[in-house]
């Protein structure tokens, strides 16, 4: 572990909005994968509408984060909360129970979530990729899923390809679908795990615009993104993760152009060595 | 060209043999493919004791010819008290061995999708058959098909192994046809080409899958 000397100041500071329920709760926390240590007793709430970027080395438990939230990875102790209600284990006095398999699916489907490869069904067009689950799992009538559909591909800009198969769509036309495939469920939170990390510089835009639209919108985000300049233009909040805990959080200028610890500092500097041209 | 007079005179029996062949081999792929389906997801999902009892079965399958089962089916099922007509034995004999190589491919199937096609269905918050049905096994099927349709020529050959037990089709039909014209090679060749078409236009629509899988959809 480096530098934590002066993380204690930064874990004092409560950057939350006001007084409003969160959204999303996340209390103690931790993960394993056999001996290593991924997750170490973390703790983050972010309030409705709140964007929150996470950023940190690779390797250092952002994505292993987001996938406990929606419990794609398992985690040992702690708890989750989406609106007030539990995801994946409920809390009787000090006992810790799993829901069942059942529940799960119930509360991952309030959870959007978009993923660095995109993840869409090859097998299906797009328009049934977006509509499937919500005629599916919601039990929402196939015209108005497909109607939505539509009006989902309009606003990532795709009407044109409501026909097509993914393999005929660009890594962001394929991303956008992605955005739009978890917004058809209604989600009360999106997660983006490194969203823009498999595309070609040039599609990179298209799909943060997206977001950014989102965003404006007031969905309430959770963000994973090496994009330093678009964490500080649509964060809230920048939450810093390294070896498996928060070290620091704040508000973007704050943690990009005043970081306290040497941890941040380190690594912003790698990061800016690294990019600039 | 006389020579071959035995076996263009004796055609129309040996078509009819081939039509017993497709009707068995038909009725046999039909229920060795969803006995394969059921014992791939039981091996990928099933507890630890379903696991090994479908792979104790797989060894057991795989391990013994066709010919052995046929044969040992033949004599053990009167004795069970199971009167089944010989050609539904036959039948079932062949579809729980071919189902034993089906699951195989089947199982392939599911394992070679990538990870990533489970997260985004769960993430849509879909249950476990709902995923089954609607996401993985469409692609998992689809990625299975060429080596299932192999399967399917290899079990249409299987058929002439009947003849044996006593049943009728192309090769029994082929083999009364050489004891009345003592013109064995000219009727085996008219039986081989028979069976030749028959896995050849198989063949072909293995093929015709296979680019369908490999150039998309």
């Amino acid at each position: 572990m480096a530098d934590i000397s002066s993380d204690a100041s930064s874990t004092a500071i409560d950057v939350r909005p006001l007084a409003r329920r969160p959204m999303l709760e996340i209390s103690g926390v931790s993960k394993s994968f056999g001996a290593t240590q991924v997750l170490c007793d973390v703790s983050l709430s972010v309030a409705p509408g709140e964007v929150v970027v996470v950023i940190g080395p690779s390797g250092s438990g952002k994505t292993t984060l987001l996938r406990c939230i929606n419990l794609l990875e398992d985690y040992e102790e702690g708890t989750i909360t989406v609106d007030g209600a539990p995801i994946g284990y409920r809390r009787r006095g000090s006992e810790r129970i799993r829901m069942s398999e059942r529940d799960i699916a119930a509360a991952r489907a309030t959870i959007g979530m978009v993923f660095q490869s995109f993840n869409l069904f090859p097998h299906m067009t797009v328009l049934r990729n977006i509509a499937a689950a919500p005629v599916r799992v919601k039990g929402a009538p196939r015209e108005t899923a497909e109607a939505r559909a539509r009006e989902l591909l309009a606003m990532v800009g795709l009407s044109d390809k409501a026909a097509e198969h993914p393999a005929r769509l660009s890594g962001g036309q394929q991303q956008r679908v992605a955005i739009a495939r978890a917004l058809a469920m209604d989600p009360k939170i999106m997660l983006f795990d490194e969203v823009t990390s498999a595309l070609d510089p040039e599609l990179v835009g298209e799909v943060l615009a997206a977001m950014q639209q989102l965003a404006q919108g007031g969905m309430t985000m959770v963000v994973v993104t090496h994009e330093m300049s678009f964490a500080r233009d649509i964060a809230d909040r920048i939450v810093f993760i390294d070896g498996g805990v928060i070290v620091e959080q704040g508000k973007p200028d704050e943690i990009l152009f005043a970081p306290r610890t040497n941890r941040v500092r380190a690594f912003l500097k790698r990061y800016n060595d690294r990019y600039r041209i | 060209m006389n020579n071959f007079n035995p076996l263009i005179h004796s055609f129309p029996y040996l078509l009819r043999g081939a039509g017993m062949t497709v009707l068995m081999a038909a009725t046999a792929a039909i229920p060795a493919t969803v006995l394969g389906v059921v014992l791939a997801l039981l091996q990928v999902f099933g507890n630890r004791i379903l696991r090994a009892s479908v792979i104790a079965y797989l060894l057991l399958v795989r391990g013994i010819p066709l010919l052995v089962l046929l044969t040992f089916a033949y004599y053990l099922l009167p004795l069970t008290g199971i009167d089944l007509p010989p050609f539904w034995g036959v039948v079932l004999v062949i579809a729980c061995y071919y189902a034993a190589f089906m699951s195989e491919v089947f199982r392939a199937g599911i394992l070679s999708l990538p990870q990533a096609q489970w997260d985004a269905a769960r993430g849509l918050g879909m249950t476990r058959p709902l995923m089954l049905k609607i996401v993985i096994l469409p692609q998992a099927l689809r990625l299975a098909a060429p080596p299932y349709v192999s399967l399917c020529v290899s079990l249409v050959k299987a058929t002439s192994l009947v003849s044996i037990v006593g049943l009728w089709e192309l090769t029994m039909a082929s083999r009364e046809v050489v004891e009345r014209t003592l013109a064995p090679f000219q009727v085996f060749i008219g039986a081989g080409a028979i069976y030749f078409c028959i896995c050849y236009a198989l063949a072909l629509y293995g093929r015709h899958l296979e680019r369908r899988v490999l150039h998309g959809h």
